[in-house]
């Protein structure tokens, strides 16, 4: 028997724990659950200067791991998950971020998504630039690494909580000899294995609060794929972190930029958007203004109801205090919700800490389900977390059943007799802890929008058509909480994103639609290559992106673009430099970008997927697929037909008005396909082409295979 | 008075955040202002007041999300 309680000792392996030099332990760690064989692979230069670390050095091993037939749920898939050079550095704003990354149960291709806590540095600083695991356990099994003692350890659980949320405070408890603060968690729940929307929640130990805390790797079905292999949780286990703990070429340098960057963050965000005070909850009443809050499916973007749920009403349910998911950040925008008692489920009653809800939760489970009731927002995303679900995923996928619903495609014979009409929130939750249990209907909806196209076309009789114009899915992947009908940029935001329609790679709707500063395809295309590239940048290092543009200089505005806020992407550079010692310009980071998101887009090819039409997005992205929609902003429409497109739309009725707005939203779309593949680098198929793989030296024999065999040599 | 960057600026009956900032001619395409806590965007910026004594922050809202 193992010193741990409900944990079966299976192996153990002592090892040595490698020095970090300038942001290195130049070592990964790969498990193979299905023979517990644990083994350590060397980091060389090419792959560090190839790949930089966090998503780079996961996409490395994913690579290796997987064939192009590889499902999700093989053994052979990989979950990685990396920190980066500059991941662990305290105090500098944002420099805790672990990324993941694995084959998706719902885009059945690469998917990755970047999280908060402790774990990437915990790991790093243990001696693993990434951790890959492969294989499937028949037992629940429990990954210890242990940096202190350095020793790994592979654990059958049993009869642990299936729970995330009690799980990883009992864990944490366990570990944590007396010093939580050393633990962090990786864990998933019950909803993760009954679905392919589970989430992983990486936690973080609040010493003030004393409690343990958690941020969500969402996106796209990583939870599901760890708990389909048997995993219960991942515990890493280190000590004090201080700015020497990454060894970085130059740590004077790294106080200086660091004490810059966190002073104007505390002179800047109270007069700013307050993240440090409401986190990103002001964005609610701000969409709302803008006809940009997605509502009842992204129907809409605007409902009068929108500031119940809006900062003003989280301003005072949040708990009072420091909420940084990183140490030392003083964006600190990760406030939770203190003695909250949900009405329903298993913790009806009792008093729980919610950590949330952001923007995105707000939107997704509360304005887009017809809810506007903020404390049903903060329960569903209490389930959503405790359960391992993404509230993203669940929000859209909801909110395409309940428009669903609505239109009759489906009925209460489908739904096990439950309403889902828009705003019934205790059928809301009700069908979520359905997804827990893998019961009735949420057993459906628990397999993401594409899946439920398929089942409510073939077996309830629904219109394909409408359902692809209504399904707000792109690649398999739910879209995040935006309206993107008025912003064609945004449109390939989404759509031109390498693993879906999530906004971590760009977010123009403010720059295009409100400020017009990218009128033509060229301007749009520009900005299509830059901003994704610095954005998978901050992936690539262990960073978060919000302290660079979500609160900017005073002085920012009179910088030729101030939309890239170049006084920080200067500062990043000097802060690359210091840790890595290797001396760039702020146009380099621009190219390491862009050598690992050529490689990831030819990694999708590989899959199977990664070309032209593989960057679809359905019409309720692009424009108002119904008479009602059109009619609600009539105005708008009527004014772009007959000024933009120069159509007499005298005496046409709405129905003709609609085809015609859709024939030319559509030619634009595929417009700005062809002038962002261009930019790119890339065919007009949306493959990178044998120059622009050789650019980036890329040009790997197996890479030249995966291009040779979608005809591109 | 109303407090702006820090400056002093004369208050007038019926002044809306528009009015503001003409006055101010500031390049910069604001589309969201902080008027003490509360956040007015755009497109009402004519329609909003500001109250006297008020405290206003310009927000440059640019890349966001
Ligand atoms: S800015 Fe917010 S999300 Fe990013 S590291 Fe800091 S606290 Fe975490």
């Amino acid at each position: 028997m193992a010193e741990y309680e409900n944990l079966r000792e299976l192996k153990t392996i002592s090892y040595k724990r490698p020095t970090i030099k300038k942001g290195y332990a130049n070592q990964f760690l790969c498990i193979d659950i299905s023979d517990l064989d644990i083994s350590f692979k060397q980091v060389t230069e090419e792959i560090k200067s190839t790949f930089v670390g966090g998503k780079g050095f996961d996409l490395w091993l994913l690579w290796n791991a997987v064939k192009k037939t590889t499902k999700w749920n093989d053994p052979e898939n990989a979950i990685c998950i990396a920190s980066g050079p500059m991941g662990g550095t305290p105090t500098f704003p944002g420099s805790g971020k672990s990324i993941v990354a694995t084959i998706s149960p719902t885009t059945e291709s690469v998917m990755d998504s970047n999280v908060g806590g402790y774990f990437g540095p915990y790991l790093k600083f243990s001696g693993f630039d990434a951790l890959e695991i492969k294989g499937k356990s028949s037992k629940d099994v429990l990954i210890f690494i242990d940096g202190i003692d350095q020793k790994i350890q592979i654990f059958e659980a049993v009869e642990l909580s299936e729970e995330s949320y009690d799980l990883s405070a009992i864990l944490t408890e366990q570990f944590g000899k007396g010093k939580p603060r050393n633990i962090s968690v990786v864990s998933t729940g019950p909803g993760a294995k009954h679905t392919l929307i589970g989430c992983l929640n990486f936690t973080w130990y609040d010493s003030k609060r004393k409690r343990v805390r958690y941020k969500q790797a969402g996106r796209g079905g990583i939870g599901s794929v760890f708990a389909d292999k048997g995993i219960k949780a991942i515990v890493a286990r280190w000590d004090d972190v201080t700015l020497s703990s990454n060894n970085p070429a130059d740590v004077d340098l790294i106080k200086d930029v660091g004490k810059k960057y966190s002073r104007e963050i505390v002179e800047l965000d109270p007069k700013q958007n307050e993240m440090s005070r409401i986190g990103t909850t002001h964005l609610v009443t701000i969409m709302n203004d803008y006809d940009l809050l997605p509502t009842k499916n992204f129907q809409y973007g605007r409902h009068p109801e929108a500031a119940n749920v809006g900062a003003e009403v989280y301003r005072r349910i949040f708990d009072k205090g420091y909420d940084g998911c990183w140490m030392g950040c003083t964006v600190a925008c990760a406030h939770g919700v203190k003695d909250f008692v949900p009405l329903t489920g298993p913790y009806k009653g009792k008093k729980v800490f919610v950590d949330g809800p952001e923007y995105e939760t707000i939107a997704g489970c509360g304005s887009n389900i017809g809810i506007f009731d903020p404390f049903t927002v903060v329960e569903i995303n209490f389930y959503c977390d405790a359960y391992g679900l993404d509230t993203i995923s669940v929000g859209t996928s909801i909110a395409f059943v309940m428009e669903c619903f609505e239109r009759g495609l489906i009925n209460e014979s489908n739904t096990e007799g439950m309403d889902l009409s828009f705003g019934n929130r205790m059928n809301a939750l009700e069908l979520l802890h359905q997804m827990a249990g893998g019961e009735g209907f949420g057993t459906i909806v628990g397999q993401g929008i594409r899946k439920m196209k398929t089942i409510f076309a073939r077996d309830y009789g629904a219109d394909a058509d409408i359902l692809r114009d209504i399904g707000m899915e792109s690649k398999g992947l739910e879209f995040s909480e935006y309206m993107t009908k008025e912003s064609l940029a945004q449109q390939g935001g989404y759509g031109l994103a390498l693993k879906g329609p999530q906004h971590d790679e760009a977010w123009l709707i403010f720059l295009d639609m409100v400020h017009n500063f990218m009128p033509t395809f060229e301007q749009k295309a520009e900005a299509l290559h830059w901003f994704p590239m610095l954005r998978t940048w901050f992936g690539l290092c262990g960073l978060c992106k919000l302290p660079w543009n979500d609160i900017v200089p005073e002085d920012n505005k009179d910088t030729p673009e101030p939309a890239k806020v170049m006084k920080h992407v200067q500062w990043y550079t000097d802060y690359f430099s210091a840790v890595t010692g290797k001396q760039k310009a702020p146009d380099d980071l621009i190219h390491m970008s862009e050598t690992v998101y050529n490689f990831q887009r030819i990694f999708n090819l590989k899959m199977g997927f990664g070309r032209r039409e593989h960057d679809t997005i359905p019409y309720r992205a692009v424009g108002p697929v119904t008479v009602v929609e059109y009619e609600s902003r009539q105005d708008r429409y009527d004014k772009q037909l007959a000024e933009k497109h120069k159509i007499d739309i005298a005496g046409k009725g709405t129905d003709e008005k609609l085809k015609l707005l859709r024939k030319f939203r559509e030619e634009q779309y595929e417009k700005l396909k062809d002038a962002v593949y261009k930019r790119r680098g890339w065919t007009n198929d949306g493959i990178p082409t044998i120059n622009t793989v050789k650019r980036l030296n890329i040009d790997f024999p197996e890479v030249l295979e995966v291009l040779k065999e979608n005809g591109i040599q | 008075m109303i407090k702006i960057k820090e400056k002093s600026i004369q208050w007038r009956e019926g002044m809306t955040v528009a009015d503001l900032l003409k006055d101010l001619d500031d390049p910069q395409h604001y589309a969201v202002v902080k008027i003490n806590d509360k956040y007015i965007s755009r497109p009402d910026f004519k329609k909003t007041m500001i109250p006297d004594n008020s405290e206003i922050f310009l927000i440059p809202m640019i890349a966001g999300g």
